[in-house]
């Protein structure tokens, strides 16, 4: 019987934040065997990609109201009920940051500034963290038109923005 | 997450209401109208008109196109429809002033201004409220800040309504002699609902996520503005209710006012609380000039809920209804959102023209788009004029009123120059002006 850890993202995304960041570290928590039983107020698709590409399979199941309760389980081959991942479309898993920034005790839109500036010296492919501490709307636009990939939320506390970004491959 | 793009048109909104503001100061300085004679009058209708649509409510508007997308993490639900509504409230608002105008007979023209102005007004503000509210809708549940946009959205229906009703009143259709005394009951509702909820409570609910950003303070607490937010949401309806009461000449109406009233000063006191609290909490010492002057604004803020509260114990309110409602659309509402506009027009100018080359040449700060020292004076010169104005107000001095609004109408034209400056890239000294690829901004639309 495989054990599994509660994530429940839907009060993070009522919120407007992204849960990216909250599942990722509740993956890095799991022990051998364990799967994560993640709560969503939609059907996280993209999420599928993700998780089958770090080896997880997944089971879906919607709830009352539109609201879907999905388990990843870790896919050793074992795991019979989950269907098939699909093929990885793009993401998957992204290499560690080679740019660490603390943002957070920055004026507006200092952030901003840096994080661009430091996009610039990237190769293709290499993703930059950084913390802040709001979430940078205006930034978003810019990473859009330049063709880089973000993904970002709130720490748990609700005070720090963890963003990671992409320089498009 | 989705990125928030610039909306196009909301530098339109602002130089539109500038152009509205400085025509009412004007107008006042020119001997137009004196508050205190005659509150209803046709002249008075005029400015307050010209002050509270032309000025406050587009520049909120525009404001708000820019902004509730921020605080709703959605986009704009159709940016195509904020130029028509702009089109629509100048177009209305002008028809209405000329239908004020004939019925104070400066004008001979038709008594069908009054209901064709208020209908494209309302046509405007339709056009403006089903957009922001599609908006808010897709973000539910709302963010606390939010919910203060999402009843002022409220409001301003309810103020237009009224209004809607008066000018069939006011311009003698057969429709509006059904109701002979909506006038005398209706106004204060029409009032309450425009410069508290709409203007007041939409200006508050923005406030909470500008100043908290602007002095890098910690807007995460979950019980920041709830206090402020229910006691206003009670005083307003309070306020309905007791207004409602008053056209059906039910009695007990003085008690639901003065309980809605209760409710409001109670909301004015944490919302001033919330304030404080983010200015302590701030992490950036030196505060801009723009948060100084917001919270310079909000003295006055203290002063109207202060004096409101001393009138009415003492009986007085009625003979000083003029100064207060001064002293709230100038020294707190135009103070507060000219302090804002010398934050929000230098960084949509700054975004636009160096967001596509930022981080790949050395960019200037938004910092460096404005002189804060000049416009320092001008924002002294502003408060000092209003403060002025309102006590001339208060000890009933016709022509000293006249002169201390000369004064605001040049702190204005001042203020108005550095937005004009900001645009221009004026102060931005020279390498860092203009590096390759970036262009100088239209005056009064955004590329985005």
């Amino acid at each position: 019987m495989t054990q599994f850890i509660d994530v429940d993202v839907r009060p993070i995304l009522r919120a407007g934040g992204e849960p990216f960041s909250i599942i990722m570290a509740a993956l890095a928590r799991l022990e051998p065997g364990e799967g994560l039983r993640l709560y969503a107020p939609f059907k996280p698709v993209p999420l599928f990609d993700v998780m089958a590409s770090k080896g997880f399979a997944h089971r879906e199941a919607e709830l009352e109201g539109g609201e879907w309760e999905i388990r990843f389980l870790p896919d050793d081959g074992s795991s019979d009920a989950a269907e098939p991942a699909p093929a990885v479309a793009s993401g998957g898993d992204w290499p560690e940051p080679v740019v660490h920034l603390d943002n957070r005790d920055l004026d507006p839109p200092e952030p901003m500034v840096r994080i661009l500036a430091a996009m610039e010296r990237l190769a293709p492919g290499q993703p930059l963290f950084a913390l802040l501490s709001r979430e940078p709307v205006f930034l978003f636009l810019e990473l859009t038109k330049r063709g880089h990939q973000w993904r970002g939320g709130f720490t748990p506390q609700n005070d720090t923005y963890q963003l990671t970004v992409r320089v498009c491959a | 997450m989705i990125g928030t793009s610039l909306c196009k048109w909301a530098i339109s909104y602002f130089a539109v209401a500038i152009v509205w503001l400085l025509l009412a100061e004007v107008l006042v300085v020119a001997g137009f109208c004196f508050p205190n004679h005659d509150i209803g009058g046709p002249d008075t209708l005029v400015i307050v008109h010209m002050v509270s649509i032309g000025w406050l409510s587009t520049v909120l508007c525009g404001a708000l196109f820019q902004f509730v997308p921020v605080l709703a993490a959605r986009p704009l639900y159709a940016e195509r429809w904020t130029l028509p509504a702009l089109a629509l409230l100048t177009l209305g608002l002008t028809i209405l002033l000329a239908g004020f105008l004939t019925l104070g007979g400066h004008f001979n023209g038709s008594p069908r201004l009054l209901p064709v102005g208020a209908s494209l007004l309302i046509a405007g503000f339709a056009l403006v409220v089903a957009n922001l509210g599609m908006t808010l809708w897709s973000a539910r549940p709302l963010p606390g800040p939010a919910r203060f946009v999402a009843a002022g959205l409220g409001c301003i229906c309810v103020t237009a309504a009224f209004g809607g009703m008066f000018s069939l009143v006011l311009s003698g259709t057969a429709i509006g002699a059904q109701w002979p005394d909506l006038l005398v009951s209706g106004v204060p509702i029409h009032a309450i609902a425009g410069l508290g909820g709409w203007l007041t409570f939409t200006a508050m609910g923005v406030s909470y996520r500008l100043l908290a950003m602007f002095m890098l303070a910690p807007d995460s607490d979950a019980r920041l503005g709830r206090l402020a937010w229910l006691a206003g949401i009670a005083a307003l309806a309070v306020g309905a209710v007791g207004g409602v009461l008053a056209l059906w000449r039910a009695t007990g109406v003085k008690l639901a006012l003065l309980l809605a009233g209760a409710a409001a000063l109670l909301s004015l006191i944490a919302y001033g609380r919330d304030m404080l609290g983010l200015y302590r909490a701030r992490k950036r010492r030196a505060l801009e000039l723009n948060t100084r002057m917001s919270l310079v604004a909000l003295a006055s803020l203290v002063a109207v809920a202060i004096l409101g509260a001393v009138f009415l114990a003492t009986g007085s309110l009625q003979s000083h209804v003029g100064a207060l409602a001064f002293l709230v659309a100038f020294g707190w509402l135009t103070g507060l959102v000219l302090a804002n506009l010398y934050k929000i027009v230098p960084f949509l100018t700054w975004l636009e023209t160096y967001g596509p080359v930022m981080g790949r040449v050395p960019t200037p700060r938004v910092q460096d788009l404005v002189d804060e020292r000049r416009a320092l004076k001008w924002f002294m010169l502003f408060f000092a004029g209003s403060w002025a104005a309102t006590l001339m107000l208060l000890v009933d001095e016709a022509p000293g009123f006249r002169v201390a609004v000369a004064v605001v109408t040049l702190a204005t034209l001042g203020l108005g120059e550095e937005l004009i400056r900001a645009r221009r890239l004026a102060d931005v000294s020279e390498p860092l002006r203009l590096p390759t690829g970036a262009v100088v901004p239209h005056l009064l639309v955004s590329r985005n």
